[in-house]
């Protein structure tokens, strides 16, 4: 199977990072205590090039700034609208496939820090929007904020499999969506529709009036269908989803599809459209426990078989995570 | 049977042409938009031993890109210090006109493509990747990949890239196919053994120069000019990739060759100082663009190799080129590069694989490379029919002939003539 290696930050204005700085450089073999260059994966500039000239040191790590926060609403008992004010460069940096930041109420410890995808960044009038689930003692601890917020960004490893979604012009993407997780897949869609993508989408049903992005993904011009995608007796596809999965790959060309879900939900689904369609590729929410989001801390390590990656860093291809190759020859 | 030959510098055009003329199905992946690689920016032929062993792979058949060269030749017969009987082909002309041939051949070129993987299937590569994640599957795959760059070698052993033809920046970085593949690659090393070596000559816009030496050039294809004694500089010799051009002479000198643009037989020249030089008031650097601090470093990624080309500890993967050792030059590629094709042929309909005879300059050099490399002043040295230690042993061995009536004779007591034009499949 292609081996992906990718670091989202390589290339950026955060590269090198302090990963560089010790030897621990994802993609690149001199900053990797090697002596001859072997580049993992060429994003336009060398890392190593760009640490000597930086006189071995790493670039400067994002900090948290105050924000004012101009919309805040529960959407549902536990699903926290936010709208808050940044500046023109978070704005467009946030406006991306996979991009979130981190949040916390101002003077909290910096172990309030959560991670939050962007549902939609409107760079005209530079205001983000995000949907935060309101879990435990972080997101609690958001939901008492009151006009400010403090933030930390821009991060972009929110959608893992990105690579397949690049360069994307005049296709069929599938993107199907569960609670929360739909929030990121918004900020795909409309990047995709931009590129003049078709997008359909499937949506959880769930209780109440179904997923609150159904509006957003209509209004940017989606075909979305509503189901209930599981049966939580055994925690299994339903037929219900299977069918409309079944008629919909029938019916177009997908070249990719977007897995909104936990990533119990991720396994089911995947194995399930790959069955149908083996050349299908995919990318994925990413669910991993992101602390830091600089690849420092291990929270969010993802044990590969090629070993151990930071996913809130390194990119990884989904269909090596979850999809269970049988006598395929993993390797 | 498909033969996947990645990298397409001369040797990766010698080694597709080849095994295409053996009847195989050639599919050639290229990184740039351009084929010959550091071909685009030499243009030396047939100087010492060179002519030797260009009509040797006449005589054998495989001079296609002999001729090719012959045809795009500028200046013909050209003496430059320690040099004799060069021809100078148009590094402007020729990359276009072996595109052209390869494709009237049938090849399958692949451009702006690059390598970055291999799937194994035991010892054996089953396909490569290209970065976009397409998978090529091959019977055999030839790595004529080369040695130069990429950024981050030409920082720690160079000066810095100095954006020469091979664009790193703009077609991602070369990476070790074989390595890839679970090969180890070897180094040279420079005399006080560090690793690698810079390239020793860079090219000058001709028309940046002074008229005098525009027309000096144009009629004899060579200028010879003293550098100010202020400026000599003997070590930068030490550097040099090229030990054929690492002679006092042109440490002493700025020689001038006509490629086409003004080749300028040393490693880089701060620009400064070249403009002291009368005649050299305007003049610019056309390759590398920062020919004024730096060059290529080279000769960092060697695979082991027997004398079929084949890499060992692959069972289907040969090389040729600066990938297969310390060879310098075009010659040098096409050599080492047709042989790499023939027998990747042989190897995939299950035929045994083939050396050249030591009986000829181009049999002796795979196999005195190969040998030497094995010791450290060996891994010291660059191997050429040029100049340095292998001109030297040609000319011991009494290999060393512009004879060609001799050398077709030679070939045909060998049974050789033309062994190269017959298709085995
Ligand atoms: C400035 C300069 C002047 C020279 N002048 C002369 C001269 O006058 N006469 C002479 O005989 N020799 C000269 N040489 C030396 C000579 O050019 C080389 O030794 C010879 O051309 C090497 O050929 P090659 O095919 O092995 O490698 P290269 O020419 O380096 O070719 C390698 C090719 O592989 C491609 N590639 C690399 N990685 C990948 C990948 N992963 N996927 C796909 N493609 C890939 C590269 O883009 C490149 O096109 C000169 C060299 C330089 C730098
Ligand atoms: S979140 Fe800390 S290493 Fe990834």
């Amino acid at each position: 199977m292609f081996r992906y290696v990718d670091c989202i930050d390589a290339g950026t204005e955060y590269c090198p990072c302090h990963l560089a700085e010790k030897g621990e450089c994802i993609i690149c073999s001199q900053l990797r205590g090697k002596n001859f260059c072997d580049c993992l994966n060429w994003k336009g500039t060398c890392i190593y090039e760009e640490f000597i000239w930086n006189n071995k040191k790493a670039k400067r790590i994002r900090e948290f700034k105050e924000f004012t926060i101009e919309n805040k609403r529960l959407i549902r008992d536990d699903l926290l609208l936010l709208q808050v004010s940044v500046n023109p460069y978070l704005a467009k940096q946030l406006n991306n496939i996979g991009s979130y930041v981190f949040l916390k109420k101002p003077g909290s410890p910096l172990c309030f820090a959560t991670p939050v995808s962007i549902m939609d960044s409107d760079i005209k009038n530079n205001l983000i929007t995000m949907v935060v689930k309101i879990l435990g003692v972080k997101t609690k601890d958001l939901l008492e904020c009151k006009d400010k917020v403090e933030l930390k960004g821009p991060y972009w490893n929110g959608i893992q499999g990105q690579i397949f979604l690049k360069n994307l012009k005049g296709n069929e993407i599938l993107i199907v969506a569960r609670g929360v997780a739909a929030a990121p897949c918004v900020m795909a869609a409309k990047k995709l529709i931009k590129a003049n993508n078709k997008i359909i989408v499937v949506l959880e049903k769930g209780r109440g009036n179904g997923n609150f992005a159904k509006e957003r993904f209509k209004s940017l011009g989606c075909e979305v269908y509503d189901v209930n995608m599981i049966n939580y007796n055994d925690y299994s596809l339903s037929e219900e989803f299977k069918n409309l999965l079944l008629e919909l790959i029938k019916k177009n060309n997908f070249k990719v599809t977007i897995s909104g879900g936990s990533d119990e939900f991720h396994r089911l689904y995947l194995n399930f459209v790959y069955a149908l369609d083996k050349s299908l590729k995919f990318a994925t929410v990413n669910n991993a426990i992101i602390t830091c989001g600089e690849g420092i801390c291990g929270s969010c390590e993802v044990k590969l078989d090629r070993g151990i990656i930071k996913s809130c860093k390194q990119q990884y291809n989904p269909a090596e995570v979850f999809i269970n190759l049988r006598g395929e020859g993993r390797k | 049977m498909k033969v996947v030959v990645i990298g397409g510098g001369w040797a990766g055009c010698a080694a597709a042409l080849q095994a295409k003329k053996c009847g195989a199905e050639v599919i050639l992946i290229e990184r740039t938009d351009l084929l010959l690689g550091l071909g685009n920016v030499g243009g030396i032929i047939r100087n010492n031993g060179r002519f030797t062993a260009a009509e040797e792979m006449i005589a054998l058949g495989a001079g296609d890109l002999f001729q090719i060269a012959d045809r795009c030749a500028r200046h013909k017969n050209v003496d430059f210090p320690g040099h004799k009987h060069a021809t100078l082909y148009d590094v402007n002309i020729i990359e276009a006109e072996v595109r052209k041939y390869l494709y009237s051949m049938g090849i399958n070129i692949l451009f702006e493509k690059r390598v970055v993987d291999v799937e194994m299937e035991g010892k054996s590569i089953k396909s490569v990747y290209l970065h976009d994640g397409t998978e090529i599957e091959g019977d055999v795959f030839i790595e004529t990949t080369g040695s130069t760059g990429p950024i981050g070698n030409c920082l720690r052993y160079g000066n810095g890239c100095s954006m020469c033809i091979l664009r790193c920046p703009s077609y991602g970085p070369r990476i070790s196919i074989s390595m890839r593949a679970g090969v180890e690659d070897l180094q040279g090393l420079r005399s006080d053994e560090s690793f690698g070596a810079m390239s020793g000559s860079c090219k000058l816009e001709k028309d940046s120069l002074s008229k005098e030496i525009r027309e000096k050039l144009d009629r004899d294809g060579v200028v010879v000019i003293p550098v100010p004694k202020e400026d000599i500089n003997m070590d930068k010799l030490n550097i040099k990739v090229c030990q054929q051009y690492a002679l006092k002479e042109f440490a002493e000198n700025i020689v001038l060759l006509d490629t086409g643009h003004a080749k300028l037989m040393t490693s880089y020249y701060p620009l400064e100082k070249l403009r002291k030089i009368p005649g050299f008031e305007r003049v610019r650097f056309i390759d590398p663009y920062s020919g004024g601090k730096a060059n290529s470093i080279r000769y960092l990624s060697m695979a082991p190799r027997d004398n079929h080309m084949k890499v060992i500890g692959v069972d289907n993967l040969f090389v040729g080129g600066e990938k297969s050792g310390l060879f310098v030059g075009h010659t040098e590629a096409i050599v080492t590069g047709t042989l790499a094709g023939y027998n990747a042929v042989r190897l995939g309909i299950g035929l045994n694989l083939v050396e050249l005879p030591s009986t000829l300059a181009v049999g002796d050099i795979i196999k005195f490379e190969n040998e030497n490399k094995k010791t450290l002043d060996g891994l010291k040295q660059r191997y050429t029919f040029a100049g340095a230690v292998y001109f030297e042993r040609m000319k011991q061995l009494d290999l060393y002939t512009t004879d060609i009536e001799k050398i077709r004779k030679k070939v045909d007591g060998l049974l050789l003539r033309d062994f190269f034009k017959n298709r085995i499949i």
